[in-house]
């Protein structure tokens, strides 16, 4: 059997093949350089998603409802006025049981006018009817199985490397799965961008060695934000943990948050 | 020149726009799919960088210090050292940034600002040190309250 291809011909396939397998790489490491050369001119240098583990921890009983976060958030990031919250504080009021009427505790009213920014109203019942009442701050619960990324289909919300999870907006369509697949109600599609926004931790702050815009201007430390990978023993992260009984909000999902509280009730969700 | 299999001509056509079809897509592919894709997982890398880039309203108090270090020392040695600057002052980053513009001006203070916090309300904790403001006194704070060391009179 006579072999049908000629040395010139197998010569010349082979050269290509090389060519292809030469050029390739190239052309990918060219295009990354030109991306890297178009978006990160101001992105800090030295800066490694990888060795970093942000959290924040939240300690309802220093929480004194002044709504300084909320608004300091509202500044930082952005957000548009109205109804949109990248973080907020809640009030609890959980009111007394009626007499004789077999129950441990009565109803549990929740407000939050404005994220708290402009404070609370007086409270819908009197003082002596109230069990126990409480500011409660919230934010994005940093989930490590965030339902929210399993919802996008485009790819555009993501767990970032360092605990965050955050949203590449130029690839959110606007489609708001996100926003109903999260548990916690902690994204909303803003008006101005018409994609869906979160809280970043202050991406912004934290790859520069700044805290969130909330915790800078909490003024009891009732949030705390650390590195759980750089955390030395007497980090306030650390702390945190070791000097309460901390739980997460809505445990029965799954959704592992990062966010922890501590002092708070059952009736929180 | 014998071969071992002849193509029929119209399975050779499917074939070769079937072949075309994969190599368009690949090329497509490699050219739409941003170069960052996959770096850290099922998403654009370069949205890291991206998202780092926002320019940034509140300073932190460092950068107060850096200028203001008398006024940072009184207060971090009083009942207020756990507030940040900011935390009354405003956002100061277009401050730093450009101190001796008198155009850039920090947020004006009032005594609202006192009672956001101290205002008696029962949802707050016990330990927080609150007044009922319309029994308390009926003038300024300030009166008989410096703000950066609170338990002092002026």
């Amino acid at each position: 059997m006579k072999n049908s291809i000629s040395r010139r011909s197998l010569l010349g396939r082979l050269s290509a093949v090389v060519a292809g397998v030469v050029a390739a790489p190239v052309a990918k490491a060219a295009k990354t350089v030109t991306q890297k050369l178009l978006v990160s001119a101001d992105a800090p240098k030295d800066y490694d998603p990888t060795k970093h583990e942000w959290v924040m921890a939240l300690d309802a009983n220093r929480c004194i409802g002044c709504g300084l976060c909320a608004e300091a958030c509202k500044r930082e990031n952005h957000v548009p006025e109205g109804p949109y919250f990248r973080t907020w504080v809640e009030r609890y009021i959980i009111t007394k049981p009626k007499p004789g009427s077999g129950a441990a505790r009565g109803e549990t009213l929740v407000d939050s006018p404005n994220g708290g920014i402009n404070g609370y109203p007086e409270a819908p019942v009197p003082k002596e009817e109230i069990q126990h009442s409480f500011f409660v701050p919230k934010l994005c619960n940093l989930c490590k199985h965030s339902p929210c990324t399993q919802a996008c289909p485009v790819g555009a919300t993501f767990d970032a490397p360092d605990g965050a999870v955050l949203i590449d907006p130029t690839y959110c369509i606007g489609c708001g799965f996100c926003i109903q697949a999260c548990p916690y109600g902690c994204r909303f599609l803003s008006p101005v961008t018409k994609t869906a926004e979160k809280c970043t931790l202050c991406y912004h702050r934290i790859t520069r060695g700044l805290k969130p815009a909330c915790v800078e201007v909490c003024p009891t430390q009732a949030r705390i934000f650390g590195d759980l990978k750089n955390a030395k023993p007497d980090d306030p992260i650390l702390q945190f943990y070791q000097n309460n009984l901390v739980e997460a909000l809505k445990p029965h999902l799954g959704t592992e948050p990062r966010v922890y509280y501590a002092g708070i009730d059952k009736e929180v969700r | 020149m014998r071969r071992l299999f002849t193509m029929p001509p119209q399975l050779f056509r499917i074939v070769l726009l079937a072949v075309g079809i994969v190599v368009a897509y690949s090329v497509a592919r490699f050219f739409l799919t941003p170069a960052s894709f996959g770096e850290y997982g099922w998403y654009r890398g370069a949205a890291l960088a991206e998202l780092a880039t926002r320019q940034r309203v509140y300073a932190g108090k460092q950068a107060c210090e850096e200028c203001h270090s008398d006024q940072y020392q009184k207060v971090v040695q009083h009942e207020h050292k756990s507030l940040s600057c900011e935390a009354c002052h405003g956002p100061g980053e277009a401050h730093v940034e450009n101190p001796d513009n008198p155009d850039v001006k920090m947020a004006v203070l009032h005594y609202s600002l006192c009672l956001r916090c101290h205002e008696a309300n029962p949802s707050r904790p016990k330990w927080h040190k609150q007044i009922v403001s319309k029994n308390h006194y009926p003038g300024k704070c300030t009166d008989c309250h410096l703000p950066h060391s609170p338990a002092e009179a002026p």
